[in-house]
């Protein structure tokens, strides 16, 4: 009896301490810590991320990695599967710091998983550049390691509203997203600019995430007379949504959608994406002047050589937090915390994704100033689909499809 | 006295022992964070236990008293301002109260109506929540870092919040325990049994479900509130998440329903199994493809859960884990 309860309490501890075990890195290596959704709803755009995040890497590593004081520092990336879901990130984001030794983090990808991550790198005071979150709440909770990538959410489907605005101020609008924080956010703030405007919004609906029937949402934005649709999600609702009101034959006029109609493999849906339109943090044709690092055509050819798909903005937004991180660790002339910070909040950059720079008033911290968003739409020429760049008009590549079908 | 020589109150005693002890001592941040789910996952799987494995009504939508919970408690800390301790029991008070009235309401349901009564409650109350602005709607509520000043900062204000659901953790198993022994919980067992036949004995059925309904929420409300609180971050969707209540009832089936030390166990492999294949370099990529396996094993071979199994091979151990 006696040897089965020490067996007993020993498997226990076994068991507890097993977890433990110590990650040593070499010295000259930098270790940057965060979790990717392997599995689950965010899958496709957290992979991209990832991706971006590994181009960087490599390019890095290859060319010496980063130098700091004569020495070049190679890369080494330690992640972890969060499932697309904000329940473990906090139990990971601790492990990737004591455990792992993370010199650095990056974020998860969207705003939920972000803001739970945010308070470990918060509590150990780890710089963490933020990329694939967009809401603002987050940053406004007195962080001081924060560092945002992304132009925050108001800026999101505020382009859409002034272009519609100058194409055909009678259009009619629905307001049709994803319930959930990051599209909240964003469609409450494309109707205070459609007010703004004075655009009438003549249907103001949010849907479940989960939502795989469209139906009654469509068969009621028809019933509205609305000429636009404005709104959505994330990749698998918004590709559903895009599909049914092309089955349906919806009469819009023009779409404009978050996320889902960015990632390449929006083509799939074949002429259900025609006239498709997605604010964009980056395109590939964009043409900004880079200050260090690629430019955007390099970025996207060598990201087309790696993966075999075109670069869409969350690959770029990946890339580019790598490349903001190297500038800042190179400037700082270490791995200091505190100096590196410094560093970012003194960034005020332009690269390939284009402009960056970082709030630094204690209300904001780490909040998206400098860059700007784009408006791409999925276009036909020559019976291929591509995606060109409608607004602003300085950056654009094609005039808008009005009305898309 | 005899309590003190049941092994019972050691087990727990020890269990809460090894949980403050490991991480606290070697300041061991990471082997918290890997607990601290591990201690919330046993809380919710012993409370659960009431309902299903005492009383024999499968409650699938359990999660909601911890949603709520974390809900009542981040809004009383960061709204009101209110300490950590005070919110959390207030939180559990006002979970339990609601807890009575739905009680009341759908427990004269029975087998698959009620379980589907369950789920219904906690899709109602996340679509309420998610509209109620007050609560930030569906982008939930954001705790701003100053919130942890008054612990002393975010690092040791997440260790003070650690030991507490520790705390909540041991409670949970001594409730569990005594109810298990007291004539209460004897009336629970007759209903599982043969509900009409215990109303003939003279249990009062009604009155006894929605007692214990209410009961199993108050715990892991109180775990919602810290845990949320710690969480930095309370949305509807994490909060009311329909996977924790299938987890919970999968713990359960694992250890041993019925059982104090089954609900335990079962919670502490299943969390310690998620982490670890989670982590692992090697497993990670088909995590939840093993554990679906091994669970499947598992319900198909041993379905009295582990502590059943020991039961039988080992009828003397029955005394000890109760």
């Amino acid at each position: 009896m006696k040897r089965l309860w020490t067996a007993l309490a020993f498997a226990i501890i076994a068991l507890v301490g097993g977890g433990t075990r110590q990650t040593v890195a070499a010295a000259d290596t930098i270790t940057i810590g965060f979790t990717v959704s392997e599995t689950g709803a965010l899958n496709v755009d957290s992979l991209a991320q990832l991706h971006g995040f590994e181009l960087w890497r490599d390019q890095v590593n290859a060319a010496g990695g980063i130098k700091v004081g004569g020495k070049g520092y190679q890369i080494r990336f330690v992640s972890y599967d969060d499932q697309s879901r904000p329940d473990r990130v906090q139990q990971l984001y601790s492990r990737l710091i004591t455990q792992d030794n993370a010199d650095f983090l990056f974020s998860p990808y969207s705003s939920n998983l972000v803001a739970t991550a945010a308070i470990i790198s918060e509590q150990y005071g780890k710089v963490m550049l933020t990329t694939g979150a967009a809401e603002e709440k987050t940053y406004q909770l007195g962080n001081k390691y924060l560092f945002q990538l992304y132009s925050p959410a108001k800026d999101y489907l505020a382009a859409a509203m002034d272009l519609m605005k100058k194409k055909d101020p009678t259009a009619k609008v629905a307001l049709v997203y994803s319930d959930d924080g990051f599209s909240k956010a964003v469609a409450a703030a494309a109707k205070a600019r459609a007010k703004e405007l004075s655009q009438e919004v003549v249907m103001d609906e949010a849907y479940a995430p989960s939502t795989t029937d469209f139906g009654p949402i469509i068969n009621k934005m028809i019933g509205a007379h609305a000429d636009v649709m404005i709104g959505g999600g994330h990749y698998p609702d918004g590709t559903t949504l895009a599909r049914q009101m092309f089955d349906q034959k919806a009469p819009m006029k023009f779409v404009c959608m978050l996320v889902a109609p960015d990632s390449p493999q929006f083509a799939s849906l074949g002429d259900a994406a025609v006239g498709l339109a997605v604010p964009s943090q980056w395109e590939p044709s964009v043409t900004y002047k880079p200050q260090f690092g690629p430019d955007p055509a390099t970025f996207g050819r060598d990201f087309q050589a790696k993966y075999g798909i075109e670069a869409g903005y969350h690959a770029a937004g990946g890339y580019a937090a790598g490349l903001i991180l190297q500038q800042a660790i190179a400037k700082a002339g270490g791995l200091d915390q505190e100096k590196v910070t410094a560093a970012l909040n003194a960034t005020d950059a332009t690269i390939f994704y284009g402009h960056v720079k970082f709030a630094t008033d204690p209300q904001n911290h780490g909040l998206q100033l400098g860059h700007d968003m784009v408006l791409a739409q999925w276009q036909k020429k020559n019976g291929q689909l591509v995606k060109e760049v409608v607004w602003p008009d300085a950056a654009k590549t094609a005039d808008l499809l009005y009305p898309m079908r | 006295m005899s309590l003190l020589r049941q092994p019972m109150l050691w087990l727990i005693l020890g269990a809460m022992a090894l949980f403050a002890g490991l991480p606290g001592f070697g300041g061991d941040v990471a082997l918290r964070e890997g607990l601290f789910l591990t201690a919330i996952a046993i809380i919710l799987a012993s409370n659960l236990n009431l309902m299903i494995g005492y009383t024999g009504y499968v409650n699938f939508g359990n999660i909601v008293f911890f949603g709520l919970g974390g809900y009542f408690g981040v809004w009383l800390t960061t709204m009101h301002g209110w300490p950590l301790v005070p919110a959390a029991i207030v939180a559990a008070i006002l979970v339990s109260t609601i807890a009575l009235f739905f009680g009341l309401g759908i427990l004269r349901l029975r087998g698959s109506y009620f379980t589907l009564a369950t789920i219904g409650i906690n899709e109602a109350v996340r679509a309420l929540v998610s509209n109620i602005d007050a609560w930030g709607g569906s982008t939930g509520m954001y705790l701003s870092v100053s919130v942890y000043q008054p612990l002393g900062g975010p690092r040791q204000a997440l260790w003070i919040v650690y030991f507490l659901v520790i705390g909540i953790m041991g409670a949970s198993l001594f409730l569990s325990w005594f109810i298990r022994r007291s004539k209460f919980g004897l009336g629970l067992f007759a209903i599982r049994e043969d509900e009409d036949a215990a109303s003939v004995l003279g249990v009062h059925p009604a009155l006894y479900k929605s007692v214990i309904y209410s009961v199993s929420g108050f715990l892991p409300a109180m775990a919602g509130a810290l845990f949320f609180f710690k969480n930095g971050v309370i949305q509807p969707d994490q909060a009311f998440d329909l996977t924790m209540s299938t987890e919970a009832i999968v713990m359960l089936m694992l250890g041993g329903q019925g059982s104090v030390t089954g609900a335990a166990v079962g919670a502490f492999l299943y969390d310690q199994l998620r982490s670890t294949l989670l982590t692992s370099s090697m497993f990670s990529q088909f995590q939840l493809v093993i554990a679906g396996i091994l669970l499947l094993l598992i319900v198909l071979f041993v379905p009295g859960g582990l502590i059943g199994w020991i039961g039988e091979r080992w009828p003397r151990l029955r005394r000890v884990l109760e």
